[in-house]
This record gives structure tokens, C-alpha cells and sequence, in this order.
């Protein structure tokens, strides 16, 4: 299989960009993150972090998630 | 490539679906195509199943037109995006399916948008794209070749810009031109295997269902991104397609692919490919946006603003509203004196003056302050700051088990408790949903708002308290804080208890912050005014009426005017349920008042004001409302009857009480049925007898009742 990343969305450094490689959470919930653009591949920006959650740009729009969400979207280094 | 396969009808009247992602301005276009001829039912501002309007075409069509909730996608998470999907693909035997769609898009978040907008092409349905916020795009440095993106799209692009009119007539003709929908071969490609296994599966379905090809399409992709035991379950299909199903899952799965996600991302492989053929970015997008995030979210500050932005909303709605209400009060007490000097003294004098006039001034004086309201809700939701506050109180909703998302229905129950419990419908989860629903009536609404002004104008002292806080305005404060502290409470007690769930998942679009669009708000609160000049109009005139002459009959002999009431109808009401209200050191007076307001809340203020204008003979007496019950004594021991512990306890009773028939019809509407409706009646009734009584006991303890 493709090399596993174990960086996840929370670990990102405000500012950087970084491309999806899988999403863990359930089903049901992976399936809602897909269509709002959280796609495998997609590129996503951290723009903030705090309280607990984060906001994100992907696909040119904000999105708010909290932490759980956020750590199981696992993530690999833009380049 | 067109086809006549999917034909508009001709005829002169057509059903138009406007929809598209939440937050796209679609409500904005709305208004705008209806104008003030639409047909909302009681409560305006928050987007209802059944919002229509009618839309004249020229050429002599005349259209209905449907404002479906906010969707993402045809796959229907929430409770919302199910009505949207069952309307559009005609499964809604309430509503007929449409004959043309127009989707909202938004040209600054095109890609997104875009996602929608592929499975309605691929659904067949006749499509109009009203790419939206043109005006945002370009300040963005977002430059969209609108031909090129009707090429791609198969399907007419009208550029508008819904918040100042423009484009309108564009769309009004794309309308009268659109007569079917593109038939073109699907734009976007999944990979071979996967290809192959759909085209099969589609086969079979439209064998086994009679279904046309693109119906069949779109039922394929959901049985095939659908969860194994999901189909087990499922009832709507047959047996043989079931067992297909599962093969074409195993099969996949086996080859690597990831089911779920591979049509997600051929779908957004095509749009980027479409973005990068018609967009171009002139500059870098400004970071502006960002760095005003991190301000409103900041872990410390974020919290800070939120409370700061409340304080002052809530001073600004005391102090900038006095001027207006007393301008009303005036305009009534002006009126009573022209009635009453043309009118012969007797009954029906004293009907229209201290009953009908009387009671209907005493809520209406209060508009000023509840359009106050209204307008800062509004614009706090226009500027985008809704959402953040959402973000911001994720944490906080997490606590007692819901997340953000209930923010937003709660927020707005400040205004009314019906909108805020029919905006439940995005939140996905059920139990949480259903938790939010039950407790939005604390949050103290508009309704309340007379009540609380009534007894703070009687009984709290303008005293200034830490230098530049009125005592007036701090006690308001406390009122909504209780009804806020109480919600978070109970709702956190019903997640441990009755609906125990398990974390729920935060997410939430923010929208990009814009300026407020003042002419948006401004027609809102027209709404709102009138909806509350009506109901004043209506049902409080003829409470006020009634009441009247409850309190008026039987008609006793000799005696004063308070020995008049005493004896009267509503006087003997009053007195029978004193003994249940006593403990919380409420008379029967209070008593009448709070039987009355099961209708509306507010009619307590004007119950207040007929009690006294009959119970003081005449009418235009210099004494307000408020002076009198503050200066009301008992007639045996000559003490006050009343003091600001009263005050005090009847506000507590009204913050936390169901008195609302309006919000238990929405319950049951809601909630399919009278189980919950009933279980809020009965919490709210107890803990605000409880909560008043300790209230009470405690203030007497400490000295405050004499």
C-alpha cells in the first residue's frame, strides 16, 4: 500500500499547506467530510487553531472542525 | 448535445426549485424574484420546508418558486437536505416535482459549489446556474469566464449579484428559455473497473425498478458508496439488486479501491479541470480574512468579545430605546383621551378605552426594543460572526454533550423560539437535534422581553453599578444569562439521560465576512414588525377585550372600583389558583396574569394594564403601569404588595415557564407527535415553579421581602 503518514490534520502548523491521504473517522462522518471537500488528495490550509478545533481552507472555503474530527484526517507534506 | 428527452412543460405556469449550498445567497435571491409576494407562514428569516413565492416572467408566466433549504449534496445528511433531495427528485408526494432548478452558486467558492451542481446535471434535471456574489469574486481576484463555464457545464450561467439586484432580469429570461436539460455524456470519469460495475448495476436497477437511466445512475452511486450492513437493511430494493450490491462491494474492495471516496474525488477531478479551464486568480487572495479569524476564535479574547459584543447589544437595546417607546406611549395615551372625551361615559366607553386600548398599548409599546433585537441578531448573522460565535461555543456545547452547531438555534430562540427549533433541521444527529429542540424555549424570546421591561421599570432602581452598567440593564442581562445557564443545564441532563448519544462531530462552513446588508436586515425586521403589530392586532385585542369584560362582570353594586375586580369573573379565576402560587409570593392578580399568558407571553403586560386601568376607574389617569403596581398596596395590612422580590420572582417564573401554545404546535410538528412536546411542558412547568420558590424563599431569608 502507499506509504502510511501518520501526520493528522491537528499536527499542522498554522499556515501550510498539506494534501489528504485517508480519512479515519466513521463512515458516516467521512462521507459528510468528503462532500464539503475533504477529499483524498484534496489540498487543505490550516488557517487557525483554538478552542479546541480548527479552521481549515479547502477548496477555497472555511471550514470549522473539532479536534477528533481534525485527528483523524491523516495527511501528508504539500509539495 | 441537446435532447427532448426531459421537457419543460408548456404551459403558463411552471414550478421552479431554487437551490444550493447554504450560505450562497439564495435566500437573498429569493426575496429579490418574489418579492413581498411570498408565503412564508408566521416566521420569516430562517428557511421553512414551505417557502414559496410567486415570480411573474413576462410572456404571461407566472412561476412558483420554492426556496429549498441549503444542501450540499443529493446524499442527504440532515433533516434539511432530505426535504431539499426528496423534492428535487420528485419523491415528495406534498410537493410535485420541479420543472426547472436554479441553482445558487458561489462564484467566490466555485469549486465546492460545483460538487452539488454535477449531481443535479447528472440527475437530468433542467438547470439555470445563478452564479452568485459576482461582486465578492472580483475583490477576491476571481476572474470566471462565465461562457466557457456554461459550455462545460452544459447549461445556462447567469452572473448575479443577488444583495443589489443585479442580473436579475437575466435569470428571469433564462427562465423563459430553458425548455430542457442537458443529456450530454457524463462529464466526469471514474476508473475503468469501477466504471464498468456502475453501468451494470444501472442496468439492473432500471430493469428491476423501472427507473430511467439517470434515476438509476443516481441510486447506483449511493447502493455503491453505502455501507455493507446499511444494505442489509435496506427495504427499497430487491432482493436480487441487494445481492448484486454486496458482490460489487466485495469486489471492489477487493481490488483496492476505496469505494466511498473514489466517486467523491472523480467528481472534484472534474471540477478542478473545469475551474482550471474557466478561472483565473489575478492576485493572491488577501489574508485579511485569516487574520481576523484568529482574533474571533482566539482561545482568550474570542470568549472576551463574544460576552463584550452581548453587553453592549443588550445596553444599546435599553438606552436607545427609551425615546421611541415613550414617542408610542404617548401616541396611545393621546388616543385614549380622543376616545373617551367623544364617547358618553358607560361600558362601551370603558371597553375600547381601558380594555382594547389599554391592553393592546401595553405590548405594543414594546416594539422598539424587540426591533432592537432583531436587528442585531441580523446583522451579527450578515456579517458572517454567527458562525464563529458557533465555533467559539463548540467548546462550551461540548460540555454538556452537543457541539456548535446547536449554537445557532439557540442564538436565535433570543428572537423567537419557532425558528430557532425549526433551524435544528441541519443538525444531523437526532438526539442531539431533539435535545436542542427541548430546551430552545429557555432562551428568553422577544415575548418576554415587556414582561422583563414591565418589572424592571417598576421595581429595579436606575442606579448605576460599577460606574457606566445601569442596574436595569445588568438585571436583563441576568434574565437572558438564566434562561442561557438553564438551557446548557438541562440539555446537558437530557444527554446523560434520556438521550444518551454518542461525541458528536463539529463541522461547520464559515462563511466569508462581508459587509452587512443593511437593506437584508432592514426588510427583516419590517417583517417582524408587522408579524407583531398583527398578532397585536389580533389576538392580543381580543384577549385584552375579553379579559376586559371578564373583569368587569358580573357588575357589583356599590363598592369601589378593587372590590369590582375582586368580585368579577377573572377576580374569582384569580383567587382559585392563588393558594397553587402563593408559595412563590404571587397574589391572584399575578395569578390572572399568568393564566392569560399561555396565549402569547406578552399579553401578561397587557392583562397587567386592564386589571389596573379598571381597577383605578378612569382612564388617562397620569400613573404608568409600572408606578402602579409599584406603588400597590394591600388594602387590609396598607404594606406594598408588591416589591422587587416580586419582581424579581415573576421574572425568573416567565424566563424558565411554558406559556407558548405557538412553540408547542412546533414541537409536535417537529417531533412527529405529542411525546416531547409534552415532556418540555412538564419540565419547563416544574422547574420553574421550583426555581421561582427557592428564588422567593431565599429573598425572604435574606431580608429582601419586606
Amino acid at each position: 500500500m502507499t506509504h502510511q503518514s501518520s501526520l493528522s490534520l491537528l499536527d499542522v502548523p498554522i499556515g501550510t499547506r498539506v494534501r489528504i491521504r485517508q480519512l479515519s473517522s466513521r463512515p458516516e462522518i467521512s462521507a459528510r467530510l468528503r462532500e464539503l471537500g475533504f477529499c483524498e488528495n484534496a489540498v487543505v490550509r490550516c488557517v487557525t487553531k483554538g478552542y479546541g478545533n480548527i479552521i481549515c481552507e479547502v477548496y477555497n472555503t472555511r471550514i470549522g472542525l473539532n479536534a477528533g474530527l481534525a485527528r483523524g484526517i491523516l495527511v501528508a507534506r504539500f509539495d | 448535445m441537446r435532447s427532448k428527452v426531459r421537457r419543460v412543460p408548456e404551459e403558463r405556469h411552471l414550478h421552479i426549485a431554487l437551490v444550493g449550498n447554504p450560505n450562497s445567497g439564495k435566500t437573498t435571491l429569493f426575496n429579490i424574484l418574489t418579492g413581498l409576494r411570498q408565503k412564508v407562514g408566521n416566521y420569516p428569516g430562517v428557511t421553512v420546508e414551505r417557502k414559496e413565492g410567486r415570480l411573474r416572467l413576462g410572456d404571461g408566466v407566472v412561476a412558483t418558486l420554492l426556496d429549498l433549504p441549503g444542501t450540499y449534496s443529493l446524499y442527504p445528511g440532515s433533516p434539511d437536505e432530505q426535504i431539499a433531495t426528496e423534492i428535487l427528485l420528485g419523491h415528495a408526494s406534498h410537493t410535485p416535482a420541479p420543472d426547472i432548478v436554479i441553482c445558487v452558486v458561489d462564484a467566490s467558492h466555485l469549486e465546492r459549489n460545483l460538487y452539488f451542481v454535477t449531481q443535479i446535471i447528472d440527475r437530468h434535471l433542467p438547470l439555470i446556474i445563478a452564479l452568485n456574489m459576482m461582486d465578492v469574486a472580483e475583490q477576491s481576484g476571481i476572474i470566471i469566464d462565465v461562457r466557457s463555464l456554461a459550455h462545460e457545464l452544459d447549461a445556462p450561467v447567469v452572473p448575479t449579484v443577488a444583495s443589489r439586484g443585479e442580473g436579475i432580469d437575466q435569470l428571469k429570461a433564462a427562465v423563459l428559455t430553458t425548455r430542457t436539460a442537458s443529456v450530454r455524456a457524463r462529464g466526469w470519469h471514474l476508473p475503468d473497473t469501477v466504471e464498468r460495475e456502475t453501468e451494470e448495476l444501472v442496468g439492473i436497477l432500471r430493469e428491476a425498478h423501472s427507473l430511467t437511466a439517470p434515476q438509476a445512475f443516481h441510486e447506483a452511486v449511493g447502493l455503491l458508496t453505502a455501507e455493507s450492513q446499511d444494505i442489509d437493511h435496506s427495504t427499497r430494493y430487491h432482493r436480487e439488486v441487494l445481492a448484486h450490491v454486496k458482490r460489487d462491494h466485495e469486489k471492489l474492495d477487493f481490488l483496492g479501491f476505496d469505494r466511498r471516496s473514489v466517486f467523491v474525488e472523480s467528481r472534484y477531478g472534474w471540477i478542478r479541470e473545469i475551474c482550471t479551464r474557466t478561472v483565473t486568480h489575478r492576485h493572491a487572495a488577501a489574508g485579511w480574512s485569516d487574520r481576523i479569524d484568529r482574533v474571533l476564535t482566539h482561545r482568550r479574547w474570542g470568549v472576551v468579545i463574544f460576552l463584550a459584543l452581548m453587553a453592549v447589544i443588550f445596553q444599546a437595546m435599553f438606552s436607545w430605546s427609551i425615546p421611541p417607546m415613550e414617542w408610542i406611549g404617548n401616541m396611545f395615551d393621546r388616543l385614549g383621551d380622543v376616545v373617551a372625551a367623544s364617547m358618553p361615559p358607560g361600558d362601551m366607553r370603558d371597553l375600547i378605552v381601558k380594555g382594547a386600548i389599554g391592553g393592546v398599548a401595553a405590548v405594543v409599546t414594546f416594539l422598539p426594543q424587540i426591533l432592537a433585537l432583531f436587528f442585531f441578531l441580523g446583522l451579527l448573522e450578515d456579517t458572517g460572526y454567527m458562525a464563529r460565535a458557533a465555533f467559539i461555543m463548540d467548546r462550551i456545547m461540548n460540555r454538556v454533550g452537543l457541539h456548535g452547531k446547536s449554537f445557532i438555534p439557540l442564538m436565535s430562540s433570543f428572537a423567537c423560539a419557532i425558528p430557532g427549533i425549526m433551524a435544528t433541521r441541519t443538525i444531523e444527529n437526532p438526539r442531539d437535534r431533539l435535545a436542542t429542540m427541548l430546551v430552545a424555549p429557555l432562551m428568553s424570546c422577544s415575548a418576554r422581553l415587556p414582561v422583563y421591561a414591565l418589572m424592571i421599570a417598576a421595581f429595579i432602581p436606575s442606579t448605576r453599578v460599577f460606574g457606566f452598567l445601569s442596574l436595569p440593564a445588568l438585571t436583563m442581562t441576568s434574565m437572558y444569562l438564566l434562561g442561557l445557564v438553564m438551557a446548557l443545564l438541562v440539555a446537558w441532563i437530557f444527554k446523560k439521560t434520556l438521550l444518551k448519544g454518542s461525541a458528536p462531530a463539529f463541522i461547520i462552513e464559515l462563511p466569508p465576512y462581508r459587509v452587512p446588508g443593511v437593506k437584508s436586515i432592514f426588510l427583516l425586521m419590517w417583517e417582524r414588525a408587522w408579524a407583531f403589530l398583527k398578532r397585536a392586532g389580533t389576538i392580543i385585542l381580543a384577549a385584552s377585550i375579553v379579559l376586559w369584560f371578564l373583569a368587569s362582570y358580573p357588575k357589583v353594586d356599590g363598592g369601589d372600583a378593587a372590590d369590582q375586580l375582586h368580585r368579577s369573573f377573572v377576580g374569582q379565576a384569580g383567587q382559585l389558583i392563588e393558594p397553587v402560587i402563593r408559595p412563590l409570593g404571587f397574589d391572584w392578580k399575578i395569578g390572572v396574569g399568568l393564566v392569560s399568558s399561555l396565549i402569547q407571553r406578552e399579553v401578561f403586560v397587557s392583562t397587567m394594564g386592564t386589571i389596573y386601568s379598571i381597577e383605578h376607574g378612569i382612564a388617562g389617569e397620569e400613573a404608568t403601569l409600572a408606578e402602579r403596581l409599584r406603588s400597590e398596596r394591600d388594602a387590609a395590612t396598607g404594606l406594598r404588595s408588591y416589591t422587587p422580590l416580586t419582581g424579581i420572582c415573576i421574572m425568573v417564573y416567565y424566563v424558565l415557564a411554558m406559556q407558548c401554545f405557538s412553540t408547542i404546535a412546533v414541537m409536535r410538528r417537529e417531533t412527529n407527535g405529542w411525546k416531547w412536546p409534552l415532556v418540555q411542558i412538564g419540565y419547563m412547568t416544574g422547574l420553574a415553579y421550583v426555581v421561582t420558590f427557592i428564588v422567593f424563599r431565599t429573598g425572604l431569608a435574606l431580608g429582601y421581602g419586606g
